[in-house]
């Protein structure tokens, strides 16, 4: 058992005896009460998972913790102030959700992709989220909200 | 209802919504009589003009949180930004809060409604009685009564006080539906600012002070059960607080949900597998095909079939086949549970809130009443969450280890104890005279009984439903037609999955007809028209067949039916129709344009649907309907599927059990007509054509006849 020291959504955290292969996605939701971030498969195949690690989509899920120390890590609740970054909002204009269980990680899949460099075509945006699993197939609305997310980036 | 609430009221705090929302001072509402309004149990206004809706029934992605608050904000000339929804917990003022048969709104349409014009009506009343004027002069609109006369106005939370006092109408006026604001628009989901934002509460995400995780370890075989226990490594786990064994195995439970995996995969258990230790897909499929031989049950018989398959010029038979499959929502199963002083509390994301109360109440020896159900929001049910093994289940551990815990499945949990769509077989024969003509059609539906709904047997003919749906209530005009059901035990577990028995029976029927009209030189469209005319029964009703006419003409119309493909390098392409009439309500029609590669890999390129499923609610959740059930639907007619190996469910992941991904969606265009009945549905409705659609462009593509799901490339390469 040990103690790790991660900065989670800008905030230094300590988790206390925690069993070093215990994923990143259980320290915070269990530990850290940082529901945001789902558990859908727990093999890394979903995608539900997926929270930000130094600015880079990551499935919380395949991340023991002691390779999250002293990592920047961001969640959904942390990846704007109010819910206004402009994935979260093309998601609410185009009405994305059904479940809405696989939504944040794939917001926060969009949210890396978007932030480290603009996605030239449909093709890779597609790419990119296909490995992610919604059930209830909301995949239309997922592309129009990231090509909305996009051209909003642009008229910045 | 306190965990959904608090949500809703964080989604608020989020921002970035369509509503803005309340966030109340005191954390409370006012409780008082004279400080609100709650004419019924659907509604409560309060003196701040704001507004709390009830929904009854459970939100597992099909909006129905939206729909039918927007049914009661409606009616009530509430204005949209000033509601909140509350979900229900059972009690006796709530009849029916299962949420299956896509039956929510059309149930709840008549009743909310009028629930709502009493509101409205008592609060113009109050403002009548103010002003002391002819109520027929006031009017309310958005939250407020108008005196158009006088151009006064009152807020509805201003007319609390009064309002509380005067009697509730029994046949309050309802709205015109050219008066509606809100309905046949699209609303935005109301829970989608608590979604994006990570803020709302699925079961998982329950929180409960003092609360134990737990994994349960459940022998993989059903029927079989632990012989050897050795927990002694379990118990080492760091975190781990104890190995209890529960009626459906062992239970670890931990302070966390990592260590009460971890506990669980340190246990040793030898199972006795029982009599399934052996049983594999090929053992059930041999027990189908004998028993299809043998129809148990006929479920419509209409004209002399037998005669007329004997006097046919052309007699044709086919028989369709397809898998079992797993729900596989993304929130795998779980619940939580705490019991204090002979109260019971669950939290489930259940569709069948009900169900569970009963059901822990029985194995608790106490009253319903005492057994207080939470029902959050749930992330996928699709049929799985009807039935309320995986809440009992928590409710049993909560008793035995005194402190709240929840149970969490893991994914290969999820797969491994579903309650699968059951493989079926149709058995079609058609008779046909000299002039291509149907004469004589005969559908036979041989599958497992459902155990997600009671024990089978073969003596009991109204529970469970012995209608093979999409084949007793098959809507064309054939003058010699029989249908029949043949029911098998299953020995494993099975239940409702989206849209139940019609994707099996719609597949077979439609592509059936396709392979007929082929047969017979004539268009698939065509020769379906033909078949629409007259009308045909379903329960105590007459549907009109010219209705499913006109949704696949506004079908063929929009997808482009009888105009040529663009050609795709390597590939060769088709298009293909499908229908089906749902419960006799719901009518609804898919035109796919496919593709076929050279390895017999199928790409769906476009589905172009129309529908008449009567006055349109949520012009937005109806679309999202539509694109989920399509994609379920090239799930099942492509994707993966449910084998049994060894006793066991041999797939653990999304990996081995593969469900559409973003890459392989097509583009979709929803077509709606206007039919001006009330609404009759929509969750499940776009699933059964999607593949006989598919299935039916395969042919026209490549001349090659799909009788089975799902598709392999193996079959059209």
């Amino acid at each position: 058992m040990a103690k790790f020291v991660i900065t989670v959504n800008g905030r230094l955290r300590t988790i206390e005896s925690a069993d070093p292969d215990m994923p990143l996605l259980w320290v915070l939701r269990d530990r850290f009460r940082l529901t945001g971030t789902k558990f859908g498969c727990g093999v890394g195949v979903c995608g539900a998972c997926t929270v930000h690690m130094d600015g880079e989509a990551v499935r919380s899920c395949q991340v023991p913790v002691y390779a999250a120390a002293r990592h920047r890590v961001t969640t959904i609740e942390g990846l704007s102030p109010e819910g206004r970054h402009p994935c979260q909002r093309a998601w609410l204009e185009e009405d994305v959700a059904q479940c809405g269980y696989c939504q944040p990680g794939m917001i926060m899949a969009a949210a890396a992709l978007l932030a480290r460099r603009r996605p030239t075509d449909e093709k890779e945006i597609e790419a990119s989220l296909s490995e992610h699993v919604c059930r209830c197939g909301t995949y239309t609305r997922i592309r129009r909200a990231l090509r909305r997310a996009m051209a909003g980036r642009e008229g910045r | 209802m306190i965990a959904t609430r608090r949500q809703f009221l964080k989604a608020g705090a989020a921002g970035g919504a369509a509503l803005a929302l309340r966030i109340p001072l005191l954390g409370e509402e006012p409780r008082t009589r004279a400080m609100r309004f709650a004419p019924n149990q659907w509604l409560r206004v309060a003196r701040d003009g704001w507004i709390t809706l009830v929904i009854a029934r459970s939100e597992m992605g099909q909006g129905v949180r939206t729909s039918l608050a927007a049914i009661l904000a409606d009616e009530l000339e509430a204005d949209w930004k000033t509601v909140s929804v509350e979900q229900a917990s059972p009690g006796p003022e709530y009849e029916d809060m299962n949420t299956g048969g896509s039956d929510s709104v059309a149930a709840s349409w008549a009743l909310l409604r009028k629930a709502a014009a009493a509101a409205r009506e008592m609060l113009l009343e109050a403002a009548a009685r103010t002003w002391k004027v002819d109520r027929e002069a006031c009017q309310a609109a958005s939250g407020w009564v108008l005196h158009a006369p006088t151009g006064r106005k009152l807020s509805y939370g201003r007319l609390v006080p009064l309002a509380a006092t005067l009697p509730v109408p029994a046949q309050p006026a309802l709205k015109d539906s050219k008066d509606f604001r809100l309905i046949g628009t699209r609303v935005p989901r109301i829970d989608g600012p608590a979604i994006v934002s990570g803020r709302a509460v699925y079961g998982l995400d329950i929180r409960v002070p003092g609360m134990l995780f737990a994994a349960v370890a459940r022998c993989p075989v059903p029927g079989g059960k632990a012989a050897r226990v050795d927990a002694s490594k379990a118990k080492a786990v760091s975190g781990v607080r104890g190995v209890v064994p529960i009626s459906g195995g062992i239970a670890v439970v931990a302070g966390d949900s990592w260590a009460a995996f971890s506990g669980r995969d340190a246990l040793r258990v030898a199972w006795d597998e029982g009599p399934n230790a052996t049983l594999t897909t090929e053992e059930l499929w041999r027990r189908l095909d004998e028993a299809a031989a043998h129809p148990t049950h006929v479920s419509r018989n209409e004209g002399d079939v037998d005669a007329a398959l004997a006097a046919a010029a052309t007699r044709l038979t086919a028989t369709y086949r397809d898998a079992f499959q797993a729900h596989a929502p993304l929130e795998p199963m779980n619940a939580t549970a705490r019991i204090v002083a002979g109260r019971c509390e669950v939290w489930a994301p259940t569709q069948n809130p009900q169900r569970v109360q009963k059901e822990a109440a029985a194995l608790l020896g106490i009253a319903p009443d005492k057994v207080t159900v939470h029902v959050t929001l749930i992330g996928g049910g699709f049929g799985r969450r009807l039935s309320a093994d995986y809440a009992t289940e928590a409710v049993e551990l909560a008793r035995a280890v005194k402190r709240p815990v929840q149970i969490v499945w893991s994914r290969k949990d999820d797969f491994e104890h579903d309650r699968l769509h059951p493989a079926g077989r149709v058995d079609l024969e058609a008779g046909l005279d000299g002039s291509g003509r149907i004469t004589a059609w005969s559908h036979r539906f041989t599958t497992f009984h459902l155990s997600m709904f009671g024990a089978f047997n073969p003596d009991e003919v109204e529970q469970p439903d012995v209608n093979p749906w999409g084949g007793y209530d098959n809507p064309y005009a054939i003058p010699n037609l029989r249908a029949e059901w043949t029911d098998v035990e299953s020995p494993i577990h099975t239940g409702a999955w989206r849209a139940v028995f019609y994707p099996p029976n719609v597949f077979a029927r439609e592509c059936f007809l396709d392979e007929i009209a082929h047969r017979a030189g004539r268009d698939p469209l065509d020769f379906r028209r033909k078949l629409l005319s007259g009308d045909f029964p379903f329960a105590m009703r007459k549907v009109d067949r010219s209705e499913l006419r006109t949704v696949l003409d506004l079908a063929a119309a929009k997808g482009g039916w009888g105009t040529p493909l663009a050609p795709r390098a390597g590939r060769r392409s088709g298009r293909g129709i499908a229908c089906n009439v749902y419960h006799g309500r719901t009518l609804l029609a898919h035109v796919a344009e496919v593709s076929v590669g050279g390895a017999g890999d199928v790409r769906v390129h476009r589905i172009v649907t129309a529908t008449d499923c009567g006055q349109v609610v949520n012009l937005s959740g109806l679309e999202g309907q539509v694109e989920s059930g399509v994609a379920w639907g090239l799930s099942y007619a492509l994707k993966g599927e449910t084998t049994i190996r060894d006793g066991r469910v041999a797939e653990s992941t999304y990996r081995d059990f593969p469900v559409l991904g973003i890459d392989e969606m097509p583009e979709i265009e929803v077509h709606v007509v206007a039919s001006g009945k009330p609404p009759s549905g929509f969750g499940e409705q776009p699933v059964p054509p999607v593949a006989p659609a598919v299935a039916n462009a395969i042919f026209a593509a490549t001349g090659k006849r799909v009788r089975k799901l799902p598709i392999r490339p193996a079959d059209l390469a």
